[in-house]
């Protein structure tokens, strides 16, 4: 029956003789995998080496990888006799020399050319960034003078991924997110007295900020990278190649009911989160004594129109940024499984930097206009 | 007479409870490469990952290196496995390492030598394949027909006294097909490895096969065995004969 590899009886060794310019290498002991290889010796440049085997005992591919190792590491000048190696040990070293056009090879580059490099391959990745926003833009601007061929038949599905189904989550992140602020309120404000703007802090926070955040978050967890590793998977099975071979534009054909399911979900997702923070807030503030009535009233008095309105808006451009950052990393996702896992990682890390640097701006924009 | 290195009778393979083809037997002498032929369907890669004992067969026995496949326990059926190298039709490449690291990984799980020992046979391999030059390349930076060769680097890192070898020229143009022919006929004569072939490309099997087991879709048996040209006889099988006749050169 075959069992494991044995391991080596006697450690592969070898001795050096000169002879001249001749080097001659005796080599003795067993040259297998199952044990450790010698480190190359020296060899002076314009030296011409030989082999001797008489004490050679098992041998596997383990001998004409070591001797090719050693070829490879030899000065140019040095040239290697291979006539006194086992017949079988000299097939496997000539076997493998026999190809020496190798394919593939490639010179290091310069660091100034890595450079000159990163900057041009960087350049041409925000220019397929630019244009895959643009791609998306023409092809909602077809839909409106009803020119965009686009696949409504997985819409609905799309709509039930995106929405319905990420709503438990979303709900029970925007809870919590309503309990950990009415906590902290609580400690500060209840410093000066003034626990009953606990129910301010967070019915504002909330609808202006964090329930379009976290909701935002939330989906870019779920919704992008779901579109980066469906789009990238068919980019791997040229599933994208046939859209455009048929003529069909794939950004738009695939991208733009991604864009409008979330456009048209997101929103919703996140007032359904709002009102679960301000629930979780509601509930820390009556087990420290608040009425539930003397809460509501304060949220309602602290949350105008214009607050609500501020955070649907943010809503609505984050759901932009979750639809795009999955279906342009899905897009141009690399051809092959690692590609489709970078494709979902960079999918998430890309929008959930937008969302921080877009709400971001909007806190700027609202507080120029005065929008509050 | 040295003992045949891949023998089978009276095989039936199959999947899901069908047998798509049966009643298989032949054998496979030391530097021998069998060409196991037939059209579409016919059961040929099927057969083959039975053979290397990759899945169950469904009826009747075969043998690698001596040991029989139905006969040995998990442990001793993974030994074996290690002394075969099997070269997948998409050469199924692992697409998060390199082409070294690809060939390395079956040299760290089963042999026991170093990191260092483990580069210099991985370099090894990939120079008897001719491709030194792309061992720190990724798969999917590498053309078809590379990753092929590099499937077969993958294969040779154990060194195994049998190869099976899923249609190792699909898909390849003319030229590379070609260099891949050589290729595996100076690992037949520089190894002395046996090899069990797949393929459809009949220059290919003519160029490479001591003999081929015609695989029929029809009666799903082995139909018939021997040389390319004793199929173009008119007392041939028919299907066979119509197979190989197609692309038959004088």
């Amino acid at each position: 029956m075959p069992s494991m590899p044995e391991v080596a009886d006697s450690p592969a060794r070898f001795s050096l003789a000169t002879e001249g310019a001749c080097l001659r290498i005796s080599l003795a002991g067993d040259w297998t995998k199952d044990g450790p290889l010698p480190d190359f010796p020296q060899l002076r440049d314009g030296s011409e080496v030989r082999w001797s085997v008489e004490e050679l005992g098992k041998v596997d591919s383990a001998l004409p990888a070591w001797i090719q190792g050693l070829e490879r590491a030899a000065p140019p000048g040095v040239s290697f006799r291979h006539e006194g190696l086992p017949p079988r040990i000299r097939g496997w070293v000539l076997l493998a020399s026999a190809d020496a056009e190798s394919d593939g090879g490639e010179e290091s580059l310069p660091w100034i050319a890595r450079l000159g490099l990163w900057a041009t391959l960087s350049k041409a990745s925000w220019l397929r960034a630019v244009s895959h926003i643009g791609e998306l833009a023409l092809g909602l601007a077809r839909l409106l003078v009803g020119r965009a061929k686009v696949n409504w038949q997985e819409f609905p599905q799309l709509l039930r991924t995106t929405g319905p189904d990420a709503l438990p989550i979303t709900l029970l992140l925007g809870f919590l997110t309503g309990v950990i602020m009415a906590y902290v309120g609580m400690i500060q404000l209840g410093k000066v007295g003034a626990n009953i703007y606990v129910a301010n802090l967070v019915g504002l926070a909330m609808a202006r900020e964090m329930g379009a955040l976290m909701t935002g978050v939330v989906a870019c967890g779920r919704t992008s990278t779901a579109f980066a590793s469906h789009l990238g998977s068919m980019n791997v099975s040229q599933e994208t190649d046939a859209l455009r071979a048929i003529g069909l534009r794939p950004v738009e054909y695939l991208g733009v009911p991604r864009l409008l399911a979330v456009l048209a979900v997101l929103p919703l997702l996140s007032v359904f989160a709002t009102a679960a923070g301000i629930l979780g807030g509601m509930a820390v503030a009556v087990g420290y004594g608040m009425s539930a009535e003397q809460y509501a009233n304060q949220v309602i008095e602290a949350v105008s129109v214009r607050s609500f309105l501020t955070g649907l808006i943010k809503a609505h451009a984050f759901a932009l940024i979750v639809a795009w950052a999955g279906c342009y990393r899905g897009h141009v996702a690399r051809r092959n499984a690692r590609g489709v896992g970078e494709a979902a990682t960079t999918a998430a890390v890309l929008g959930i930097t937008l969302l921080v640097v877009a709400d971001a701006a909007f806190a700027v924009l609202f507080n120029l206009f005065a929008f509050y | 007479m040295p003992e045949p290195r891949v023998r089978c009778s009276d095989l039936a393979v199959g999947h899901d409870g069908r047998e798509v083809v049966g009643g298989v037997s032949f054998a496979v002498e030391p530097g021998q490469v069998v060409a196991v032929v037939g059209p579409s369907g016919c059961g040929k890669s099927t057969l083959m990952r039975a053979l290397a004992g990759l899945d169950p067969a469904m009826a009747g026995d075969s043998w690698i290196l001596g040991e029989r496949l139905g006969g040995l326990d998990e442990a001793g059926h993974d030994a074996l496995l290690r002394r075969v190298g099997f070269m997948f039709q998409g050469s199924a490449l692992w697409s998060s390492l390199t082409l070294a690291e690809n060939v390395e990984l079956p040299l760290r799980e089963f042999a026991r030598c170093g990191a260092r020992e483990r580069r210099l046979l991985a370099l090894h391999k990939l120079g008897q394949v001719g491709l030194l030059g792309a061992a720190d390349k990724h798969p999917a930076e590498i053309s078809g027909g590379m990753a092929k060769r590099a499937g077969l680097a993958r294969a040779l890192a154990l060194d195994p006294e049998v190869l099976f070898l899923d249609e190792p020229s699909a898909g390849l143009d003319p030229v590379t097909s070609a260099r891949l022919d050589d290729l595996i006929l100076r690992l037949r004569d520089g190894l002395g490895t046996s090899i069990v072939l797949v393929s459809h490309e009949v220059p290919s099997i003519r160029r490479l096969a001591d003999f081929c087991v015609y695989l029929d879709p029809v009666s799903r048996t082995m139909a018939a065995t021997g040389k390319i040209d004793d199929f173009l006889r008119p007392d041939a099988h028919p299907g066979a004969r119509d197979f190989f006749s197609r692309h038959a050169q004088p």
